[in-house]
């Protein structure tokens, strides 16, 4: 083996080894990914029982600029109830979906779901509007270009068979994503 | 031919550094995402947190209860509170006549179930002593001056015109709250003795014949 080619060969080797970090590295990148996946938090289950949870989405993609669907979900607790975006009486607070201005994303229109009807137990002939159990409003978004935390507020009140809660409004929270 | 070793290792050493390159950079933009989405994630959290905040425990859903609270055989929390004329009125004025404090709301639909039997009972008793004080508990913190209490006292009046109450409406009930529990459901129904005493609470509306008895309690004691 000559001069040239022993050099050949200690580069050979300087070569594995630069390799070998090259890998490592590959390794470590794809270590680190595999740990932000298993340790991605969750969103957690309240603490205390709310009349009102919103679900989901936690974070939309959306077209900068144009209107899109994004349908919310939230669940009315187990025994309460709240009106519909419909009540049957005047005196009753409808349920409302609303983003304030400057919020990252436009509320262009919602589409609430016709609510069931129910009559309370003291007074069977009076029908009521409301949602139970899970329901959803359909929303067409506007989000601006940019990541966004977009803060909406429902405003409903809710009520068991004999006794209601005062109005609430909740923060409905979600990232939204313009591109 | 003797060249070719070195260009092969050349070409190898690039290819090493370019995929160490491109590695370096997905670790990078691995952890800027990571970076932005924790911060997201705890900008989300920390509103879940606060809408946590604002939760409201579920009441039984089973239906009225009596309010077995400290306040049962203690004196009525003193209060004096407008009525829908703007006039002061005082707990205190009542003593030695037997009464129920209903607090209620205008968007409350057992309240409005309730208010007939209220009314009903009211005159079969109020001369034997007997009054019934309505006090609105709107829940939404409104202030004199504000919109929302302007709302709140048309929506009252309305209501009262509608149900012909013929007893004391006051208004602003949310301010005297937490002396009486919190209120946080309504209808609920105090009922006191003559001698300013809480003999009875009652969370929810059960049945006429139930606060019949409470008030011919209260009248009793």
């Amino acid at each position: 083996m000559g001069d040239f080619e022993k050099k050949d060969v200690k580069k050979m080797i300087d070569l594995r080894k630069v390799a070998g970090v090259g890998v490592a590295a590959l390794l470590m990148n794809a270590g680190a990914h595999a740990q932000f996946i298993s340790n991605a938090p969750q969103r957690s289950a309240a603490v205390k029982a709310e009349a009102v949870q919103y679900l989901y989405p936690e974070q939309v993609n959306l077209p900068a600029g144009k209107a899109s669907a994004v349908t919310l979900h939230f669940r009315v607790a187990q025994g309460l109830h709240i009106n519909s975006h419909t009540p049957s009486d005047d005196y009753l607070i409808p349920t409302t979906f609303s983003i304030s201005a400057g919020a990252g994303a436009r509320l262009e229109s919602a589409i609430y779901p016709a609510g069931i009807t129910i009559a309370l137990p003291a007074d069977p002939e009076t029908k009521l509007s409301v949602y139970t159990g899970e329901f959803t409003i359909e929303t067409r978004l506007v989000a601006a270009p940019g990541n966004h935390l977009v803060k909406g507020a429902l405003h409903y009140q809710a009520c068991n068979q004999t006794q209601c809660m005062p109005p609430k409004t909740i923060t409905v929270a979600i990232d939204v994503i313009g591109k | 031919m003797k060249s070719f070793p070195v260009h092969r290792n050349t070409l190898v050493l690039f290819a090493v550094l370019f995929l160490l390159a491109v590695f370096g950079w997905a670790g990078w933009a691995n952890w800027e995402y990571r970076q932005q989405t924790a911060d997201r994630r705890a900008a989300l959290a920390a509103l879940q947190s606060e809408a946590d905040m604002q939760g409201v425990l579920v009441p039984d859903a089973e239906g009225a209860s009596p309010a077995t609270s400290a306040l049962d055989g203690t004196a009525a929390p003193a209060f004096t509170l407008p009525d829908l004329e703007g006039k002061e009125i005082s707990l205190a004025s009542y003593r030695g006549k037997a009464l129920l404090i209903n607090f209620w709301a205008t968007w409350c639909g057992p309240c409005k179930i309730e208010t007939p039997w209220l009314v009903e009972l009211r005159n079969k008793y109020a001369a034997q002593g007997f009054e019934v004080l309505g006090i609105d508990t709107e829940g939404d913190d409104a202030q004199p001056g504000d919109v929302a209490w302007a709302r709140d006292k048309t929506d009252v009046t309305k209501f009262v015109q509608q149900e012909k109450m013929p007893y004391p409406v006051l208004v602003d009930g949310d301010s005297i709250s937490k002396p009486y529990g919190g209120l946080d459901d309504l209808p609920t129904s105090f009922f006191v003795d003559r001698q300013g005493k809480i003999i009875a609470a009652q969370v929810g509306i059960n049945s006429e014949s139930d606060i019949e008895a409470n008030i011919k309690k209260a009248l009793a004691e």
